[in-house]
């Protein structure tokens, strides 16, 4: 069974997640980052259901290794769908939410399709694989997309405190995650440890949201200045 | 419909530059490292994550075949 340390930071992130849903709802923003919320809202539940399968069949057994793999794909859809809304809202005076809606349906069938040609070989566990490979694939099109998005932020001056915070900290979330597999993969045998970090970035994203919903009203601005320079 | 096509080529150019990215990442890479999302402790996989399911589909055991399906010829046929 997992240590307590662990025990301890997946109850802080739970806890984390009820706070942002409180300052969602009463600073009246639950509404417009709907995705947003409803991903934090799912990744509580989501523990809640690992939680059960953990305590009722243990952490080797099969019950909770399913349970784990499939709500992780589930939640990085969820994840992805948030990062969409986000792009919807910094393009929201631009008029192309269309062509936004349209890029990204193509970019997750695509992302599906790639999953797909890397699992089909191993056709003895196909679903399996397909939603393992999915999740892992959507992690890396989330952290290029959340680069894209704060680069379309610098050259639209973007202004909007809210928006740009929840952005960055996404961003700050993908990467964190992105290193630490690296890390996993360059030393293998400090893997353990990295068990130990990797919760920790889980902590973060809730906390940067919840500061974001209960700090910053949604019409805070920020100068242009203190994002970029501009050269003249 | 340049705006569309527009669209499609940044789509595209996202899931390649991400897939390339996850490839540099993951070069090394034996399977068993995972990046996963919620809380709860990573349960113990073999490579390539996700766990084997208990039957595959249909019962009765693998025939025993190496690289793809079929029987093997009878030794020395041309």
């Amino acid at each position: 069974m997992p240590g307590s340390f662990i025990y301890w930071l997946w109850s802080l992130e739970s806890i984390l997640e009820v706070v942002v849903l409180v300052c969602a709802l009463s600073r009246h923003s639950f509404r417009r980052y709907l995705c947003l919320n409803l991903y934090m809202l799912s990744s509580l539940l989501v523990s809640a259901g690992r939680y059960w399968a953990l305590s009722q069949h243990g952490l080797r057994s099969n019950e909770y290794k399913y349970f784990y793999f499939y709500s992780d794909a589930v939640l990085t859809i969820f994840l992805y769908l948030a990062l969409i809304t986000l792009y919807l809202r910094v393009f929201d005076e631009m008029n192309v939410e269309k062509y936004v809606r349209f890029a990204a349906v193509l970019l997750l069938a695509g992302t599906a399709l790639f999953s797909y040609g890397v699992v089909q070989q191993s056709s003895n566990r196909m679903l399996t694989g397909f939603f393992f490979e999915l999740s892992q694939n959507l992690y890396f099109v989330g952290l290029v997309l959340t680069y894209v998005l704060w680069g379309a932020i610098l050259k639209l001056r973007e202004t909007r405190t809210q928006l740009i915070q929840l952005v960055l900290s996404l961003g700050i979330y993908f990467s964190a995650f992105a290193a630490s597999f690296a890390l996993g993969n360059m030393f293998p045998g400090d893997y353990r440890f990295l068990g130990y970090v990797v919760p920790v970035f889980g902590c973060l994203l809730p906390l940067a949201w919840a500061y974001a919903f209960w700090k910053l009203t949604p019409d805070a601005r920020m100068s242009t200045a203190r994002l970029a320079v501009v050269p003249r | 419909m340049s705006r569309k096509l527009t669209a499609l080529l940044l789509a595209m150019l996202i899931l390649v530059g991400a897939m390339g990215l996850k490839t540099v990442v993951a070069a090394h890479s034996n399977g068993t490292v995972m990046m996963a999302n919620g809380g709860g402790p990573f349960p113990p996989v073999q490579n390539g994550g996700g766990p084997f399911p208990p039957v595959q589909n249909g019962g009765g055991p693998f025939p025993p075949v190496q690289n793809g399906g079929g029987p093997f010829p009878p030794a020395g046929a041309q």
